[in-house]
């Protein structure tokens, strides 16, 4: 399945959540990141529920200050 | 890890390149990267690293995340001064043809900030008595931005009641902003009571006895901001976020007022001892309030913690741990309070609180000086009142001092 990550074009197995997207990414300080997907906010407690699709938009944004880690 | 004091001595531990036991001082302002893609991924905020100390600072955030972990808040940011926190705040809610619904027992300064440097911009402040409901809920209207309290004012010493006022403003789609310098976390958990965001200047207990000028802003992370216009299209993307992110991103970032790396490792230190001296402050005030209410040259005593102030009930059951080390006592006139603190040899003549030195104030002459007396009086402030910030000196020596002042009147 082919997706943007912060604005990068990547192909990923199918399906994945946006728990999952964030492991397999490695993504940096994973309790603090902000999720957008298609540019809007996705609420913590539905990263495990909210399953990706092709074409999807995903971007992992920080807000620095007491936040950033 | 539970208690505040632990919290406050070990933070969140993390590994630092030499094993030191106490995060190094970056006193730097710039930060490289390792390549291209890197640096714009730290800009576009797609990677959680410092670039420039205006903006973000190891130092700095160590202390941020410290008050973090000390108050459950979602974010914290460290600015300059208390002044600069609650400027930034409302710099990001409000606008020309908004206004704010603030204490009418505001501090002077913030007075000042609210009527000369806002109010020609547009920004207008109604004040009410936040000890009346319905003074509270007729002044908030659809342009209102914010409500803004103070924990303790200052110094008329009211206590007002917080989660109340939360209720109201949040009914009302109005995020309460508090100032609670005079009481910080370890008296006073704000988001247990609704508070959604909390404004401290660290310059007075927090720093650890005057040892810097600084000032916290936290979000406790409460407020839906897709209910504030401004913040609306930021909370789409960054939902609880909002504020941080209009701050960090614009507000705080445009303004300037950060805190320097060295003063938020000196603010650092002191947070580590900030429930000792507090408790120590506290116990003093109250030894201090109850002496002077029964001397025969005192005519009246304030401090929340005596049974005989209005705010005594709210004040012991809102700040379980102490209600404060600010107090304030009446003579005969304005000429009496000059001779007291003339006489004083261990309390210094001062305009500060919450020192680890007791200090006295006469407001009235000084930081209210700019006001007209019906002013003046509007704002509880009398000729004839003197503050008193209660340090951590041994209270019979604060006793024997204020012996010698009282002889002299």
């Amino acid at each position: 399945m082919n997706i943007k990550i912060n604005g990068e074009n990547e192909t990923i197995t199918s399906p994945t959540t946006v728990a999952q997207l964030l492991t397999l990414k490695n993504v940096e300080m994973p309790d603090m990141v902000s999720v957008q997907l298609g540019g809007e906010f996705v609420e913590r407690q539905l990263f495990s529920s909210t399953t990706l699709k092709e074409g999807d938009e995903v971007d992992f944004l920080y807000f620095m200050g007491g936040g950033s880690r | 890890m539970s208690g505040f004091s632990t919290k406050a001595i070990h933070g969140s531990v993390r590994p630092e390149p030499h094993g030191t036991l106490r995060p190094p001082l970056y006193d730097n302002v710039a930060f490289e990267f390792a390549d291209s893609r890197e640096i714009q991924l730290a800009f576009e905020g797609r990677k959680p690293a410092h670039a420039y100390s205006r903006i973000s600072n190891p130092t700095v955030d160590e202390f941020e995340q410290r008050i973090r972990l000390l108050s459950d808040a979602l974010g914290v940011i460290a600015v300059s001064s208390g002044m600069a926190a609650i400027s930034n705040v409302l710099l990001a809610l409000g606008g020309t043809g908004t206004n704010i619904v603030a204490t009418r027992s505001v501090f002077g300064n913030t007075y000042s900030l609210f009527e000369h440097t806002f109010k020609p911009w547009g920004l207008n402040t109604t004040y009410v008595d936040m000890s009346d409901n319905a003074a509270i809920a007729a002044a908030i209207n659809e342009q209102t931005r914010a409500v803004f309290i103070e924990i303790i004012t200052n110094p008329q010493l009211q206590v007002v009641d917080i989660a109340e006022i939360a209720h109201l403003a949040h009914e009302r789609n109005v995020p309460l902003v508090l100032d609670g310098t005079l009481t910080t976390p370890y008296l006073f958990r704000s988001k247990d009571y609704g508070v959604d965001i909390e404004v401290i200047s660290s310059t007075k207990y927090i720093s650890g006895g005057a040892t810097s000028v600084g000032g916290l802003i936290l979000d406790n992370g409460i407020f839906d901001w897709k209910k504030n216009p401004k913040l609306g299209a930021l909370a789409k993307k960054f939902g609880p976020g909002a504020l941080m992110t209009m701050l960090r991103r614009e507000v705080y970032r445009n303004v300037g007022a950060c805190l320097s790396p060295h003063n938020a490792f000196l603010q650092t230190l002191g947070l580590e001892t900030l429930s000792l001296r507090v408790d120590k402050s506290c116990a003093n005030t109250q030894a201090l309030a109850e002496w002077l209410q029964k001397h025969p040259k005192v005519v009246a005593v304030n401090y929340p913690g005596l049974d005989s102030s209005p705010s005594y009930s709210l004040a012991k059951r809102q700040f379980p741990r102490g209600v404060g080390g600010i107090l304030t006592f009446e003579l005969e006139n304005r000429d009496q309070c000059f001779a007291f603190q003339n006489a004083l040899k261990l309390v210094r003549r001062a305009t500060n609180v919450n020192d680890n030195k007791t200090l006295t104030l006469h407001p009235a002459s000084t930081i209210f000086c700019e006001y007209s007396s019906d002013e003046k009086a509007a704002m509880g402030v009398s000729d004839s009142m003197l503050r008193i910030s209660v340090g951590i000196e041994d209270i019979e020596d604060i006793i024997e001092d204020f012996e010698r002042g009282t002889a002299a009147i």
